[in-house]
């Protein structure tokens, strides 16, 4: 019988006290896996959500920061509006290199003209867009054209159909953009020609027309020059565009990088908690072991088995049931935060993205990692105290 | 096997109940047609079909708790296995679920369903393995 067989064969003869090691393991490996999947995905997500914006600089209405930036983080439609004419003031400030403007908007709620409630929706000018054009150009090798849209990745034709509608104007879907985790997923955009058609239809055709203030739009997208300090182009815009504020691409999602921030403090504590009551149980569960045990390890060491091997088998045996618990842990927690994840995102009030396969495979190889250490930590000093006994003692209690 | 066949009760308990408070109906939404009338809409008569899933799969539970048979407790994994695969079918692709991912039975009904199910095909996957490896002891 060698090593491995022997721990198994110990496993099997305490079911009880192996479940119990078996099922700290699974909670320490699962828990600590979900904690890094939710935080990770919650930085990943803000990381493509900057990125789709493209934008180095994101011109909004004083005072509408936080709006927007829920908006476009988490789909919540918003309506604010500055004068178009702060365009041109904006590009021309120096370092400017592009400055292009959207208007924010949103379908009804459950009206019987619109395929989809409450959605986020972003019109964009075509000629002067960086954000949505060049993938466009990319995947469709032309611009959109009157009465077309691309979507989020969650934005679909219903089915049956073959148009969304929206205010009673039928739009075609022409594609969808990669997922993000953040309410850009539910957000469909637009070039401004479609969006006003929409809103000259929707008077005759909708519950409630959609209304766009003439001469505005809600924000405007900056790209400065190569070379151009970010920060001395947005103080210069706050200083000569007045009503308006300038968020800089790394200032951007503040309010939902704090959250995200004290989620992490709030589960890192309940994780710390959850680790340090396993190892102790675990801990406590091989001690007991250890002591009801002891006459056995006296006779095997009578029959010649050395410390080491004594040492070993229940490191064995604690490493076992460590991946073996880990391993579920881990299934569990992968499959549940997969499953879960709109809900995670809508409770917890954070954008979310499941990992990509390489980096979910270190995750899982780091969980694994962890309940194995753990484990095999809480059962060391039982193990070394057993092994150190004297088998003559041992075998006469 | 005692806690398998407690999982497994467990399990369908979750995949009759679960749906019939999530779905749907019971958040008070429906289709209204032109006519006026209102239908439920599908994710509802998802959480109807589970119901027929989750009955036969409490039963199925209780039985493998007095399995000692190799042979039955071959059958009763094949049964649970199967399922299992419906439990999961009938949302995804069977019947379906409504599609916005806001709506709480594609966010919440739906993933219960398919955790539910893989999990009750891995039990009977378990109970299929270690009933293989039983000795059969006759009187």
């Amino acid at each position: 019988m060698n090593l491995g067989q022997f721990a198994w064969s110990n496993i099997k003869g305490s079911a009880f006290r192996s479940w119990v090691v078996f099922l700290c393991a699974m909670i320490v490996a699962g828990f600590s896996l979900s904690t890094v999947l939710i935080i990770r995905g919650a930085q990943d997500s803000l990381r493509l959500a900057l990125d789709r914006l493209g934008a180095d600089i994101i011109v909004v209405p004083e005072g509408a920061e936080t709006k927007v930036e829920s908006a476009l983080l988490m789909g919540k439609p918003v309506k604010v509006w500055m004068p178009q004419e702060n365009l041109g003031k904006i590009a021309r400030v120096p370092g400017v290199a592009v400055a292009s403007p959207q208007l924010y908007l949103s379908s009804l709620s459950n009206a019987s003209c619109c395929a989809v409630s409450d959605m986020f929706m972003v019109a964009f000018d075509p000629k002067t867009d960086f954000t949505v054009e060049p993938w466009l150009k990319h995947k469709l090798g032309h611009e959109l054209r009157l009465g077309e849209a691309v979507g989020g990745s969650y934005v679909f034709t219903p089915e049956g159909e073959e148009n969304i509608k929206l205010y009673g104007y039928f739009i075609t879907l022409k594609g969808n953009l990669a997922p993000t985790g953040t309410g850009l997923d539910q957000t469909m955009f637009m070039t401004f020609e479609t969006a006003q058609d929409i809103a000259r239809i929707s008077k005759t055709r909708a519950e409630k027309p959609l209304e766009i203030p003439p001469n505005s739009m809600s924000a405007a997208l900056v790209k400065v020059q190569p070379g151009a300090d970010t920060r001395s182009v947005a103080l210069d815009i706050m200083q000569q565009v007045p009503g308006v504020t300038p968020i800089e691409s790394p200032d951007m999602f503040q309010t939902f990088r704090q959250q995200i921030t004290g989620l992490l403090r709030g589960m890192l504590v309940i994780l710390s908690i959850t680790l340090l009551l396993s190892l102790v149980l675990i801990g406590l569960i091989f001690s007991m072991a250890a002591n009801e045990r002891r006459r056995e390890i006296g006779v095997l060491r009578a029959l010649g088995a050395t410390r080491g091997f004594v040492f070993q088998s229940i490191l064995a045996e604690a490493a076992l049931l460590a991946v073996d618990g880990g391993a579920v842990g881990i299934g569990l927690a992968c499959l549940a935060t997969y499953l879960f994840r709109d809900l995670l995102m809508r409770s917890l009030g954070i954008p979310f993205l499941f990992p990509s396969l390489p980096s979910l495979v270190t995750l899982v190889g780091g969980g694994l990692v962890v309940a194995l250490g753990g484990v095999t930590l809480a059962a060391f000093i039982p193990a070394y105290r057993v092994s150190r006994q004297d088998p003559a003692l041992a075998m006469r209690e | 096997m005692k806690i398998a066949a407690a999982l497994v009760i467990v399990l369908a308990l979750v995949i009759g109940l679960v749906p019939q408070f999530t779905d749907c109906q019971s958040q008070g939404r429906a289709l209204t047609l032109q006519n006026g009338s209102t239908v439920p809409m599908k994710c509802h008569w998802t959480a109807v079909a589970e119901i027929a899933l989750a009955v036969p799969l409490f039963a199925l539970g209780a039985v493998m708790a007095f399995s000692r048979r190799k042979e039955s407790k071959r059958i009763i994994a094949g049964l649970g296995a199967l399922l299992g695969l419906f439990v999961i079918l009938l949302p995804t692709a069977l019947i379906g679920v409504c599609a916005s991912s806001m709506m709480l039975c594609n966010s919440v009904m739906k993933p219960t369903l398919i955790l539910s199910g893989i999990l009750v095909i891995a039990i009977s996957a378990g109970t299929l393995i270690t009933s293989e490896r039983q000795v059969e002891q006759f009187a």
